[in-house]
């Protein structure tokens, strides 16, 4: 008996989708990974003509305009269009497109999210936007995959996992988070990897639609 | 409620019909000169003749809450007539079309609920921020229980109105300062979008109101209507970024 390779795709350019995806990769993934591209109906076939079956799809595509502090009454039309409308349009797309190939796996999709989703965060409404949508996303997604072997979740990450360390820091500030419990926040690459890899395991096989927030206790919500 | 928003003036989105025309009725009741931004005539200016009819103040202003200019025209309304703008309700939304998963969701319908949803939001915003700021106003967004918890049926409305969720807490922290407070409505109420909902599946108002601890489906009026009343009003003025549930306890979640 042969057992075939998990395949995982990633998406989002940058950290962080890159260190997850390292992580995954050194798990023993087969790793695919795109960038921050627009993302159609026939994305991952373009990009992947032979891929049959995805087991994992994490998201993480989160522009550069997302993540620049601005404040609202600051933004263009535009500048709000690339930093809210398209990725929340981008990540209802992915879904769409993976559902087939996660369908033949029975896989599992993850969305990472920062904490400015659930809480709040000054000068990134478009991100927070943007995120929630797609963290709400999660939810959906397993109310009616579930019928087809797909799980999904989504995992709150702190800020200083998507954000220059400048405004990472003042957000934390602005919520008055507390040092980490635990002393530190998870590393992206062994760590938050590694969780991402468990929602995926026979363990887990019972659980779908969950919100984690894996951030070493800084921010400890409802 | 009468006399709680006396000299206020709000602009209230497609409130031509259902829940938006449930907040205006409601904040005109309160004392509010009340701006009816609709899309359709047909359906905006009948609600503002009902709200005169009742001997209250309000205008028609035919909006798209997609258009930018729509929107601050409606701004200038509120300005032109009564002077100045104290509440920014956002409502409208586009209607989310039949109950289907996501793989099965077509272009159009996901561009145009982030059109109405998160991108009038920004408009709405950003339009009546300067007048929110002067008048130490009040920002409120019709959100949903779909956008708390998702909705395996309607995954990108859930989606969107999450979006507004995520939006209004930034937006809480940033206006914070300036005297402007943002909040969210979350109602489950007959709307015509409700109406369309019970007769296409006759059973669902009976599991509806089978899973409301209250009972029964909201009012526009009577029973959302004055839970806007009480955000735009100085009742709540220590309250910002949260979001009420007004679906008679059938989230209780939060």
């Amino acid at each position: 008996m042969t057992t075939r390779t998990r395949t995982a795709l990633v998406v989002g350019g940058g950290d962080p989708a890159d260190s997850v995806g390292v992580g995954l990769l050194s798990a023993g993934w087969s790793l695919l990974r795109l960038g921050d591209e627009p993302v159609y109906d026939d994305t991952i076939s373009a990009a992947f003509p032979t891929l049959e079956h995805l087991d994992l799809v994490v998201h993480a595509r989160y522009p550069t305009l997302c993540r620049r502090r601005m404040e609202l009454t600051d933004l263009s039309s535009e500048q709000w269009h690339q930093g809210c409308d398209e990725p929340l349009e981008a990540g209802i797309r992915l879904a769409r497109a993976a559902h087939g190939p996660l369908r033949a796996a029975e896989g599992t999709i993850v969305y990472l999210v920062p904490l400015p989703a659930s809480a709040g965060g000054e000068g990134f409404a478009a991100f927070a936007g943007a995120a929630e949508g797609l963290r709400v996303l999660a939810k959906s997604l397993a109310k009616t995959w579930g019928g087809d072997g797909i799980r999904a979740h989504a995992v709150t990450l702190d800020p200083s996992a998507f954000l220059a360390p400048d405004d990472a820091a003042g957000m934390a500030e602005a919520n008055s988070l507390h040092d980490p419990p635990l002393g530190r926040v998870p590393d992206l690459t062994s760590e938050v990897s590694a969780i991402v890899d468990a929602l995926t395991s026979d363990a887990f096989t019972t659980l779908t639609g969950a919100s984690l927030v894996v951030d070493g206790g800084l921010w400890m919500p409802g | 409620m009468s006399g709680l928003l006396d000299d206020r003036v709000a602009i209230v989105t497609g409130a031509g019909q259902g829940v938006g025309e449930g907040i205006a009725a409601a904040m005109a009741q309160a004392g509010a000169a009340v701006v009816i931004a609709a899309r359709r005539a047909e359906n905006g200016e009948p609600a503002a003749q009902a709200i005169r009819d009742r001997g209250h103040r309000a205008l028609f202003c035919r909006c798209d809450v997609t258009e930018r200019a729509d929107v601050d025209a409606a701004v200038a309304v509120a300005l032109d007539r009564w002077g100045r703008l104290d509440v920014m309700v956002h409502n409208a939304v586009s209607p989310p079309g039949p109950p289907r998963p996501i793989q099965e969701v077509d272009d159009e319908t996901i561009a145009s609920q982030i059109a109405t949803s998160t991108t009038a939001t920004f408009h709405c915003a950003q339009a009546a921020f300067p007048e929110l700021r002067a008048n130490g106003g009040s920002l409120i967004l019709l959100t949903s229980p779909s956008g708390i918890e998702g909705s395996g049926h309607l995954p990108v409305y859930g989606a969107v109105k999450g979006a507004q969720r995520g939006l209004l807490k930034s937006l809480a922290r940033e206006w914070g300062p300036h005297g402007v407070r943002v909040n969210a409505i979350a109602p489950v109420a007959w709307t015509p979008a409700m109406d369309a909902a019970t007769e296409a599946n006759p059973t669902l108002e009976a599991r509806l109101i089978g899973r409301t601890p209250l009972g029964r489906i909201g009012d526009p009026t009577a029973d959302v209507g004055p839970v806007a009343v009480f955000l735009a009003s100085e009742l709540a003025r220590h309250m910002t970024g949260q979001t009420l549930a007004v679906d008679g306890g059938r989230y209780l979640g939060l």
